[in-house]
């Protein structure tokens, strides 16, 4: 049963994967003659280096052999050279996955951190003050824009600190040429971009957890379990809680592919060296093989991270059948 | 079953047979405004927005009789001002009066959420009725588009598109609709399928109903909830996403203000002036915040099931 659910899973998956790749690849092709960054209105060159360069890189090939030649490298794990510096995609990403992945890491396991216990509280004080105001924050949550909430802290806490003299922030970059990037000053220039990215996942999160846990605790088996005299902190933690987080997993799986996408914006406004950072400024440049290949890239990701989440809620909550 | 059920069972043609109590007609619609208005603080929130779009419509009167500037007006005598009398909010750094400016900001910023939700909406709705409907191998055609659409994050494809399409207000929107007509057409086949295996449905086509017109006159009123649910809380997101691209330079491009661009340049002016980076986020933050109060204030009342 499982194995058949998981091979379907699968099959409709590598549709998905394909359709992704025509989309990208379509919109390329809208691009792709138009214009050549360092090629093109180039004065040092003539009109026949311009098309002979351009033959180089594949660009009068008709669109069918050209998705084919991307797809066969795709499938050798070679996402293709970028059009700017003539590194490979693959390399680039692999150089910024690191730091993308400490940023998001950073702030998803914040973001579990805080947002389980307070999800917890708002449950068992239902309708209470704290309820309340937890609820207020988390509506407020999701209205901040995150750029703007990054660029108010780097005003308070580097900008304004820096001019009365007081210890301040970092607010650009992974670490600082200068200090060497010891683990302090990694964890300094973390600080920032941290605190915005799981911000949002806690106004979302706690609000699931609550919602989550108070359902747990309507069930049967938490009556039985109170009927049998077992302790309120047992009942609310071995058996509350432990249900309520299952759905959880869900969320924090289809979170997973965030872990490369998500911080885009912030990486941006914080200087990140990420791949959210890679992407949006090849893209300025029109290197479109680059943020083709981080987009795809990308999307396996989403793809592989929805599929982890539906078979890890099976593993954990064996009610769920896979039909 | 509650909510959207019951328009189902007025839409019944008249069968001659009286189930249970005989509500009169419209009553899931005005039950839902009743519930509505009862809730204070999302028709305040609602209140509000509206507030917004119509300063932003009359933006000129604005310009003409409260700020006496145009948003593109420059004075590089009056850059950097504080908030003040002759600038409520202060000036930037090319002396452009920022109330201005967001008021102006204001066409652009709600334009484009309100362009993007109605373009959603329409292909979104088409879409899934007519996977829901038809069924079948349409059905899986359509929703592998949609999950092809979704699987992609959806910032690397605004980024993709707004280097291909030089976005203004109009492509901008679509940009943006491109990516949210998928889940607008999930939520619209999951709604069709429950509808169309009720017995009006089968009633209405034996006295000889076309699909267009079962899908135009019996499907769509059924699913009508669910859309101005999807649309309320839609907004809000919309509004941010469009702020967050304009601010990367990729969506409205200056010297047109919108919320989102004004703070492009933000982080050069740190040391100038605070007001700048803090007064459009305020708005845009203030907007957003309304929109989502809305939003579940009209989902709790159009959609009781669904009330958290």
């Amino acid at each position: 049963m499982l194995a058949k659910y998981v091979a379907r899973r699968f099959f409709a998956s590598i549709v998905v994967v394909l359709g992704v790749t025509l989309i990208t690849l379509v919109l390329m092709d809208r691009t792709r003659g138009t214009y050549v960054p360092g090629i093109d209105l180039n004065p040092a060159l003539r009109p026949e280096d311009i098309a002979r360069l351009r033959a180089d890189l594949g660009l009068d090939r008709p669109f069918y052999l050209w998705y084919l030649t991307w797809i066969w490298g795709v499938v050798h794990g070679d996402f293709g050279r970028s059009m700017i510096d003539g590194s490979t995609v693959m390399s680039h990403i692999l150089d910024r996955l690191p730091n993308t992945l400490e940023l998001t890491g950073t702030a998803i396991i914040i973001g579990i951190i805080v947002s389980v216990p307070l999800g917890v509280i708002g449950a068992l004080r239902r309708g209470s003050k704290t309820d309340h105001s937890l609820t207020v924050v988390s509506v407020a949550g999701f209205a901040v824009p995150q750029f703007w909430m990054g660029l108010m802290l780097i005003l308070i806490f580097s900008v304004t600190l820096e001019q009365h003299g007081l210890p301040w922030l970092p607010s650009s970059g992974a670490f600082s040429a200068f200090a060497g990037g010891d683990i302090l000053d990694r964890i300094q220039h973390l600080a920032l971009p941290a605190t915005v990215l799981s911000f949002f996942y806690m106004s979302t999160w706690s609000r699931f957890i609550r919602s989550s846990m108070l359902e747990v605790l309507s069930q049967d088996y938490i009556r039985t379990a109170r009927a049998k005299g077992m302790s309120e902190r047992r009942v609310v933690y071995l058996h509350g809680l432990r249900n309520a987080l299952i759905p959880l997993i869900t969320l924090i799986g289809l979170e997973l592919p965030g872990l490369v996408s998500g911080g885009l914006v912030v990486e941006v406004v914080f200087g990140w060296p990420g791949i959210g950072k890679l992407a949006f400024e090849r893209a300025l440049q029109y290197d479109y093989t680059t943020v083709m290949g981080v987009t795809f890239f990308a999307t396996l990701l989403v793809i592989a991270g929805n599929l982890l989440a539906d078979l890890l809620y099976g593993v954990l909550d064996p009610r769920i059948r896979y039909g | 079953m509650i909510g959207p059920s019951r328009v189902a069972e007025l839409d019944m043609p008249a069968a001659g047979i009286e189930t249970g109590a005989a509500r009169p007609a419209q009553s899931y619609w005005n039950e839902s405004w009743e519930r509505l208005r009862a809730n204070r603080i999302g028709i305040a929130a609602g209140l509000l927005i509206v507030l917004f779009a119509l300063i932003a419509i009359m933006a000129p009167l604005f310009s003409f009789a409260l700020t006496h500037y145009q948003p593109q007006t420059i004075n590089l005598d009056e850059t950097f001002i504080r908030p003040g009398l002759r600038h409520l909010l202060g000036t930037d750094e090319l002396g452009r009066d920022t109330l201005t400016r967001l008021i102006w900001g204001a066409r652009v910023s709600l334009g484009v959420a309100f362009l993007t939700v109605a373009m959603s909406l329409s292909v979104g709705t088409t879409v899934g009725m007519v996977a829901g409907y038809y069924g079948g191998w349409t059905d899986d055609v359509l929703m592998r588009l949609v999950d092809t659409v979704l699987a992609i994050p959806a910032i690397f494809l605004f980024i993709l598109m707004s280097i291909l399409f030089r976005p203004n207000a109009f492509t901008l929107a679509a940009i943006v609709a491109s990516v949210g007509w998928g889940s607008v057409a999930r939520l619209v086949r999951g709604e069709v399928l429950s509808v169309k295996q009720r017995d009006f449905i089968l009633a209405t086509r034996s006295i000889g109903a076309r699909d267009a017109r079962l899908m135009v006159r019996h499907l769509l009123p059924n699913v009508l909830p669910v859309l101005i649910v999807a649309a309320s809380l839609g907004v809000g997101q919309i509004i941010l996403i469009e702020a967050a691209l304009d601010f990367l330079g990729l969506g409205i491009q200056p010297p047109t203000p919108s919320w989102g661009n004004m703070l492009t340049n933000a982080q050069s002016y740190f040391f100038r002036s605070g007001f700048l980076v803090a007064f459009p986020g305020l708005t845009i933050f203030v907007t957003v915040l309304a929109s989502n109060i809305f939003g579940n204030a009209v989902r709790d009342a159009f959609d009781p099931r669904l009330k958290s």
